[in-house]
């Protein structure tokens, strides 16, 4: 009865690990893709409260160069070319490409910037300086560290310098407010050099290429103007 | 406080290990060490320099862990150039307190990563320049040293790299010694070796 009775609950101990086995890694990817349309969600409400990026389809079409993170994670930046429809004002012009850097590379492994992270304003003062303000979702999303942190503010003035030349240094607020750091390490209290004296920028050439989300933008522009 | 991993990894955990590795790998060269934090408590950046600024003939090592990076690399960073302005002699001028210590501090950068590049397969070969805001207030010669990273799978791979991460930082101080003549009075501007 005993020997029975553990023949049963090994035979069941059994077929239960088996089933944890098999069902296990198809649990974890539905809780990957779970996580991935969550932040996707998270961010299309975002961009929805926000006021649009001011792309006008009768702007020119401009072989636009953005700066992403190179897939190796040896913190560099690789620029990759875009065409996109930018206004010859330098306001509305960074707004354009910061909105555009922000909505990220289609390989989220090449994103500088976290998704959260929306661009509050920018205005240039008469001295050449851009005054970027960003939601708190650039501090609080970014990973901490020194590497990630100039990672990020080095994607924002390099694309600022390949596109908007008028923009000599850019000084980031978050929400408003001057910030000490970024995430704890990199100093925002000062202006960053946006015009590189020593040829800064990366010069690998890029990828010709038109990201999902910016070939969605444009679409959803050229679509709004159709209307009117 | 600091990065975390996806694995739960805390970057102040590990970072404590690798400092007092390090503090030991140092005074076995023969120097006295100060620790700016011993356990969880987190002093500001302004209370950091001040230990430091007084400090007479001081340098600074800031050791980090970063949440991103190719893992089982290091980095060493040194303060980026400051703007031009005009300096006050005698006093500390507090948010650019680096300054005059730049040149000191690229060297002593320079030294360290060079040490570091031949123990971990990946790591750049020179300290580079960013704009780390604890080293902006340091009137010494000071550096960040950032170990990628508390993303690795196991904890373990983060605690292989520690002893050689402390050696390696005693041997590039050790290298720069030389380098250093000591100002006479604790912030003052340094003194440069030929």
């Amino acid at each position: 009865m005993n020997s029975k009775w553990q023949f049963w609950a090994s035979a069941v101990l059994f077929v239960a690990v088996m089933g944890a086995a098999i069902y296990f890694p198809s649990l974890r990817k539905q809780v990957y893709k779970a996580r991935d349309i969550t932040e996707k969600t998270a961010e299309q409400a975002r961009r929805e409260l926000l006021p649009p990026a001011p792309m006008n389809s009768g702007d020119p079409l401009v072989r636009a160069k953005l700066y992403w993170g190179s897939r190796d994670r040896d913190g560099s930046l690789l620029p990759v070319t875009v065409e996109l429809p930018l206004s010859s004002d330098p306001v509305l012009r960074a707004k354009q490409i910061l909105n555009t850097l922000l909505a990220g590379p289609v390989d989220p492994q090449e994103r500088t910037l976290p998704p959260d992270a929306a661009l509050l304003a920018f205005y240039v003062l008469p001295d050449g300086t851009g005054v970027a303000d960003f939601s708190e979702g650039l501090a609080t999303g970014i990973p901490s560290g020194i590497q990630s942190e100039q990672l990020a503010v080095d994607s924002i003035t390099h694309t600022l310098q390949a596109n908007v030349p008028q923009v000599q240094r850019l000084k980031i607020l978050i929400h408003g407010q001057e910030a000490d750091t970024l995430a704890g390490h990199l100093d925002l209290t000062q202006a960053f050099q946006v015009s590189m004296k020593d040829g800064g920028a990366p010069t690998t050439s890029g990828v010709s290429i038109l990201t999902a989300p910016i070939q969605k933008a444009i679409e959803k522009v050229k679509g709004g103007s159709k209307k009117k | 406080m600091g990065a975390r991993g996806t694995e739960g990894i805390r970057e102040s955990e590990v970072v404590l290990q690798f400092a007092a590795e390090t503090k030991r790998a140092l005074e076995a060269q023969g120097f006295q060490v100060l620790m700016t934090r011993e356990g969880n408590d987190n002093p500001s950046f302004d209370d950091r320099s001040a230990r430091v600024n007084a400090q007479r003939g001081a340098i600074f090592i800031t050791l980090h862990i970063a949440s991103t990076g190719l893992p089982g690399t290091v980095r060493t960073y040194v303060m980026q150039d400051f703007p031009r302005a005009i300096e006050s002699p005698g006093l500390i001028q507090w948010d650019r307190a680096q300054a005059p210590f730049l040149g000191l501090s690229h060297k002593l950068g320079d030294l360290v990563q060079a040490e570091l590049a031949k123990k971990f397969r990946g790591s750049p070969p020179n300290a580079e320049a960013a704009p780390v805001r604890q080293l902006r207030t340091t009137a010494a010669p000071a550096i960040a040293v950032e170990v990628s990273s508390v993303s690795v799978q196991q904890r373990s791979e983060l605690d292989r790299m520690i002893p050689g991460v402390a050696e390696a930082i005693a041997r590039g101080v050790a290298a720069f010694r030389p380098s250093y003549v000591v100002p006479g009075m604790p912030g003052m501007n340094p003194v440069t070796q030929p």
